[in-house]
């Protein structure tokens, strides 16, 4: 890989440090209510605010039902609830490892300078995505949640 | 080192603007070089927060990801900070609205304990 892609992550602050602590402390408390606590027809969740105003899925609708289906090793029932978010899942898995680098060595992992083309083709996809999921014929369906 | 946002003069090791917060140019670094300037674009939170927060503003985090990253290619550091700003802004924003409609909802739930009606979450 061209190593001028890499960037080397810089020493960061106690504050920084402090608050990746408190991101994995939330993720961590997350996961732990989200395993126990089925999101299907429970009001203790709170409800997308997009879908609650105009009745249409948005890119995330179905994440907390699938979180929970993948918290207990449903990833098949995860993936018929959001598609596109089981496949950014590892994304968390990441953002755990990142951010524990922060917490314990005060220095972030070094990141891969991702060229602006492929975000915006990441882009395209939520937006086609996000209305593919509002059509309501097969085989579109299989994307909403 | 003069800051490029306000002109307040800085040490020339420093990260950022002892006036304005602003991120300061490193010194000794060719500003043309792409990628090799960590400017960093929060693309991992704004797509988190697209596709786990429900909140459509990680798309404009998205872009502004896209900003900086294509803005840095070309060499153009000040806009790549600016971007970076927008997007961390964002990405703000969407967790934010995320934690506070969650917040109501208990609320909410607490106020109409025992209730049985059943709601679509997210």
């Amino acid at each position: 890989m061209d190593a001028s892609l890499v960037v080397r992550g810089k020493e960061v602050s106690l504050q920084q440090r402090l608050l990746s602590v408190g991101i994995l402390g939330l993720l961590l408390a997350s996961a732990i209510y989200l395993f126990l606590y089925e999101p299907d027809g429970s009001n203790v969740y709170p409800k997308c605010p997009f879908h609650a105003l105009t009745d249409l899925h948005c890119p995330g609708c179905g994440s907390l039902r699938a979180s929970h289906q993948i918290l207990h090793g449903n990833i098949s029932a995860a993936f018929g609830l959001n598609p596109l978010m089981v496949l950014f899942t590892p994304l968390l898995g990441w953002v755990i490892v990142s951010q524990s680098s922060v917490a314990l060595r005060g220095r972030p992992l070094p990141a891969l300078f991702v060229p602006a083309f492929w975000i915006w083709v990441l882009f395209a996809v939520i937006m086609v995505y996000w209305v593919a999921r509002n059509v309501p014929v097969y085989p579109f369906t299989i994307l909403a949640p | 080192m003069f800051c490029q946002k306000c002109g307040e003069p800085n040490d020339d090791n420093a990260y950022k603007c002892v006036r304005c917060g602003e991120v300061l140019p490193r010194v000794g670094q060719p500003s043309t070089m792409p990628g090799v300037r960590s400017v960093p674009n929060y693309l991992v939170w704004a797509i988190l927060a697209t596709l786990f927060c429900c909140v459509p503003f990680g798309i404009a985090a998205i872009v502004y990801a896209a900003q900086v990253n294509g803005k840095l290619a070309a060499g153009d550091y000040a806009g790549a900070v600016e971007s970076s700003r927008k997007a961390k802004k964002w990405c703000w924003v969407a967790f934010a609205l995320g934690i506070v409609v969650a917040v109501i909802n208990i609320i909410i739930f607490v106020v109409a304990a025992g209730s049985t009606e059943t709601t679509t979450t997210w």
